[in-house]
């Protein structure tokens, strides 16, 4: 109970398509988030899930039965708005009941069940009182209650906590970790924030310009991401670009140059050709001062320190972009100043001219659950 | 106004002797507040400001108010006093005299009072029942032909009912309806849904529409969403526009009453009024008497409501 399987996606406003072909399976209890930057079609793929919207073709189906023509109620789904969207002239009490009114249950359920969402959600000592006297995350956990109490099969929730300050958001994503533990439902959450989503999420669907870029695990999507906009989507400061010639290829990797040094990175060769133009990838997080199987003398002009880390920006010598590297926050980096920073060849990604990363060899085994 | 006179307001008592023994000029406490001047300085002004203030408020409330002002000291003089020369505006002898004769020469005029709050009462009521549904539908739903819809109550609501008189009586008289109250109520209320629609339309589009996206994921239905969700949140704009509808209704039921009313029991007030112009002389002091009377429960009624009038102007802003 709880699967979801979308088949060919496609949603259009006039001529433009917003959701172009996405096919996607969901299993039961998972968590899945939609991420991707504003106007990618995460919310109106959303939206079209929860019945708001009528797909322009392709199939919604849950639990194997396609339900695009069925209302919300029917498909046994439930959504979180962003502003919350309660009710303001009810109490808590009643916002929360709403649900069960419509369903016209008898009191003694209704009572029992807002009482039990009221104690998952820590609400018992609020259930008399009007939004208005909420705090933002106190009213975003009754629109949560509003959804538990009808018991669906998949939750929707849409950018739930983009209203809420940045402590209260860190609180409300491990009280949404535990309510799904605690639920075993189906959930898909849309953000745009990867922090929410690397934390939170069983899977995550990178989705760029109306198509899915990637979907996979958290720790996929950061170690071996399939293409340059999720390498650089996923992680943050974004991951560096550097242009490289491809010189040769074998069983160890491709070996690649990089103003007259070579490495070889270890990625699967597919098909690169000694003399292509490449893309070496690399975090900021992975470059270190000093030595490396790549080396390169850069000079940061702004350096911010956080304490905890350092972060310097550099420009490159094409002038356009800018290297950007995280340092530990001790590192004596001085604005201005050249500086020699070294990359291991296997902390490094490798793209080819159509933005298609080159799978690496990396072991994630030890962050499956 | 409060808080533009509290710059001229006396320091507060913890205030220390210095400034309380030399009192300053109005001008300069007003230009140099005193430490103790609590007042935001968005809302501090200077002297001539405040006079040019109240100086405005003054000519207009004085233009508005200038015929109540002649109205009720006429009523209060003497009928032989209306018409001396030189005029005097201040009564001598002033009574409220007229008020009570005014029952006595004009006997139906109890019945007038309450046919005018009648006939605005129902032409309310029916423009409510109608309104709230259609503002709700123009306000949240798309469908062909709304823009058009709503383009034309713009226009019907350019045509004064005076121009539409004579066909109207056409209208009325072939239902048969004239000479009822429906004959004064149908047109009144023909003519101000348009408006009332408008301004209840605009209300709603405001109320977010995510209550409503949420309310149709929980399984409601329209009507049930319009009941339980839509009209408590919309409910001081639907106030504002029952107070408006029933101003316009008492207001334009003068050109209905006379036009398509003949019956002297069905006559609202400003029909009935005519009764105080006799056949040789207008009793001047009665009449202006009988219209203060007839305008009170309006009044009044208006009065208890206003502040509903303000709330529906801004509920719609405060954030959900």
């Amino acid at each position: 109970m709880g699967e979801l399987a979308l088949r060919d996606i496609v949603k259009s406003f006039g001529h433009i398509e917003v959701v172009k072909r996405v096919s996607l399976d969901v299993s039961e209890g998972e968590f899945v988030v939609f991420v991707g930057p504003s106007g990618c079609g995460k919310s109106t793929l959303l939206r079209m899930i929860a019945g708001l919207e009528h797909t322009t073709s392709g199939d919604i189906k849950i639990d194997g039965a396609r339900v695009n023509d069925l209302p919300p109620v029917k498909r046994g789904i439930a959504m979180v708005f962003q502003s919350y969207a309660l009710y303001p002239h009810m109490s808590v009490y009643e916002n929360i009941a709403f649900p069960l009114r419509v369903e016209k249950a008898n009191e003694d359920a209704i009572r029992n069940k807002v009482e039990h969402a009221a104690r998952i959600l820590h609400l018992d000592q609020r259930l008399q009182q009007k939004p208005g006297m909420l705090s933002g995350g106190q009213r975003q956990r009754v629109a949560i209650g509003r959804a538990i109490v009808r018991e669906p099969k998949i939750f929707l929730f849409d950018e739930p906590l983009s209203n809420l300050d940045a402590a209260l958001r860190a609180d409300m994503r491990i009280e949404l970790t535990r309510l799904h533990k605690q639920l075993g439902a189906t959930m898909i959450y849309v953000t745009h924030d990867q922090v929410e989503a690397m934390t939170m999420a069983d899977r995550i669907v990178v989705l760029n310009a109306g198509h899915i870029a990637q979907v996979g695990t958290p720790m996929e999507l950061y170690h071996e991401p399939q293409n340059v906009f999720v390498a650089q989507f996923i992680g943050n400061p974004k991951m560096n670009l550097l242009p490289v010639t491809c010189v040769g290829t074998g069983p160890e990797g491709v070996t690649v140059e990089m103003e007259g040094q070579r490495a070889v990175v270890p990625v699967e060769p597919g098909a690169a050709k000694p003399g292509q133009k490449l893309r070496l990838g690399i975090r900021p997080e992975h470059v270190r001062v000093g030595e490396g199987d790549l080396a390169l003398t850069i000079t940061p002009v702004v350096v911010e320190r956080l304490g905890q880390q350092t972060i310097g920006y550099a420009p490159l010598a094409d002038g356009a972009s800018t290297f950007c590297l995280l340092l530990p926050g001790e590192t004596p980096v001085v604005a201005d100043r050249p500086l020699q920073i070294g990359m291991r060849a296997g902390d490094c990604h490798l793209f080819d001219a159509e933005d298609q990363a080159f799978r690496r060899r990396v072991d994630l085994s030890a962050f499956a659950a | 106004m409060s808080t533009t006179e509290s710059a001229t307001d006396g320091p507060p008592p913890d205030v220390t002797a210095a400034a309380e023994e030399a009192p300053m000029p109005a001008a300069r406490q007003a230009t140099k507040p005193s430490r103790a001047d609590t007042t935001a300085l968005i809302d501090r002004y200077a002297w001539h400001e405040l006079l040019a203030i109240y100086a405005g408020v003054f000519v207009f409330l004085f233009f508005l108010l200038a015929p109540f002002i002649e109205g009720f000291l006429v009523s209060l003089k003497p009928l032989s006093q209306l018409f001396s020369s030189p005029y005097r505006f201040i009564p001598e002898n002033a009574s409220f005299a007229a008020y009570v004769t005014m029952w006595e020469s004009v006997p139906g005029f109890a019945r007038f009072i309450f046919n005018s709050i009648f006939i605005s009462s129902v032409a309310t009521i029916i423009v409510l029942l109608v309104v709230v549904p259609a503002a709700y539908a123009f306000a949240r739903f798309d469908f062909k032909g709304a823009g058009l819809v709503l383009g034309g109550f713009l226009a019907v609501n350019m045509f004064s009912g005076a121009v539409l008189i004579i066909p109207l009586f056409r209208l009325m008289r072939s239902l048969g309806i004239l000479n009822t109250y429906a004959a004064m109520i149908v047109p009144g209320v023909a003519f101000l849904i348009p408006s009332a629609i408008w301004l209840l339309r605009t209300y709603m589009i405001r109320i977010p529409k995510e209550l409503h996206e949420a309310a149709y994921m929980d399984g409601a239905g329209y009507l049930y969403t319009l009941r339980r969700v839509i009209l408590p949140i919309a409910m001081p704009g639907i106030i504002v526009v029952a107070i408006t509808t029933f101003i316009g209704a008492y207001a334009q039921q003068f050109i209905f009453a006379l036009t398509f009313n003949s019956k002297t029991e069905f006559m609202p007030l400003p029909v009935g009024l005519f009764a105080f112009f006799g056949k040789q002389e207008v009793v001047w002091n009665e009449l202006m008497a009988a219209s203060f009377v007839g305008i009170a429960p309006a009044l009044i009624v208006i009065f208890f409501l206003q502040r509903y009038l303000v709330g529906g102007l801004t509920a719609g802003a405060v954030k959900q």
